[in-house]
């Protein structure tokens, strides 16, 4: 397997109607692994989110990392994702996620810092061009002079990689706090005692609205790679379905690390 | 037994366990780092499983090292860490 580069490939684009946490989850393990097989072009992802989520990583206590009865209160839904990394709070205005999967020959001897760098440069010349210097702070944050602004994640599956990304554009830091269990260890070689200071949001740095924050950036991956209009096929979907109704919904995936 | 520990330049290192009989139980690791395959989560609970609780980091390192295959890549974790942690729960953890 040789490197390629973003423009050996025909990149696609997908971005449909809001889905729901579990769907989420879903598409990215059947994407990946259709990416992996070769039967789908690599491919940008855009979510749009049917409700407030809490997404614990892979690797995630559940009863450490999020208050389940708070979760409730506020009608948040709790899932895990497949790839590790930290909880995300979402709300659908909120929130702009992403993914990408890509055949591993994308970052083919990168280590994984350079792959998180490497997978998110487009994003950090599109909030360039939106006024925002923002940079990569390894191991896995993009963030700005005024706080963190998005949290990556990657998983390499069969031959590819997912690599995704939760940005805040807005944040109800109170309504984090309140579901998120953050410890002071977590924050002991942050530089700040604020929980609510690590993150802060594109809205206040650009004063767009969040769906002209999205267009930049689909923009910014065309001018640089490519990219093309795809929608999901029905057997992607079906089995995403599946997959959303079943183990992403389930107490045993849910509570794989108790 | 709970024990927290945040790796320099890396991410967030939890466990979880119990001591029986002078020896490490019910562990389990968690946090937010990165760990390829999956699995390699349930094959570091397990190699701790049952060591002494007077084990030292060393011991604790060489442990998890020779159950890992060589397949397993770590990004923001490592055996040294985990043994860390270990022993905070031991010596200075909570009864959470």
């Amino acid at each position: 397997m040789t490197r390629t580069d973003w423009r050996d490939h025909e990149w696609r684009l997908i971005h449909t109607v809001p889905q729901s946490p579990a769907l989420h989850m879903a598409l990215d393990d059947v994407l990946t692994h259709e990416v992996g097989a070769g039967r789908r072009p690599p491919t940008l992802r855009i979510w749009e989110w049917a409700s407030s989520a809490v997404v614990i990583g892979r690797f995630q206590s559940l009863r450490n990392e999020v208050d389940a009865q708070a979760a409730r209160r506020h009608g948040i839904e709790i899932v895990r994702r497949i790839s590790g990394g930290g909880a995300m709070f979402i709300e659908p205005g909120n929130t702009i996620t992403y993914s990408i999967y890509a055949p591993l020959s994308l970052v083919k001897d990168m280590s994984f810092q350079e792959a998180y760098a490497f997978l998110d440069a487009w994003v950090i010349e599109a909030l360039g061009t939106l006024g925002i210097k923002a940079w990569y702070q390894p191991l896995n944050d993009i963030t700005s002079e005024a706080g963190k602004i998005a949290g990556a994640a990657q998983v390499h599956r069969g031959g590819a990689v997912l690599h995704h990304v939760t940005m805040a554009y807005d944040i109800d830091a109170a309504k984090m706090l309140d579901v998120l269990r953050i410890g002071r260890e977590k924050l002991s070689d942050k530089g700040t005692t604020s929980a609510a200071k690590r993150v802060d949001p594109l809205r206040s740095q650009t004063g767009l609205p969040r769906e002209a924050v999205i267009e930049r950036m689909i923009a910014t991956f065309r001018r640089l790679y490519g990219l093309r209009h795809d929608v999901l096929k029905p057997d992607e979907l079906t089995r995403a379905q599946a997959l959303a109704d079943g183990k992403f919904s389930g107490a045993e995936w849910l509570g794989d690390v108790a | 037994m709970h024990g927290e520990y945040k790796m320099p330049g890396g991410k967030l290192v939890v466990i979880d366990l119990e001591v029986r009989e002078g020896r490490i139980a019910d562990v389990q690791l968690s946090g937010d780092f990165f760990l390829e395959p999956d699995s390699a989560l349930q094959a570091i609970n397990a190699a701790l499983e049952g060591q002494a609780t007077q084990s030292t980091e060393a011991d604790l390192v060489e442990r998890m090292q020779s159950a890992l295959g060589a397949d397993v890549t770590m990004y923001g974790v490592s055996p040294q860490a985990i043994a860390i942690v270990v022993g905070r729960a031991l010596h200075e953890g909570t009864n959470a």
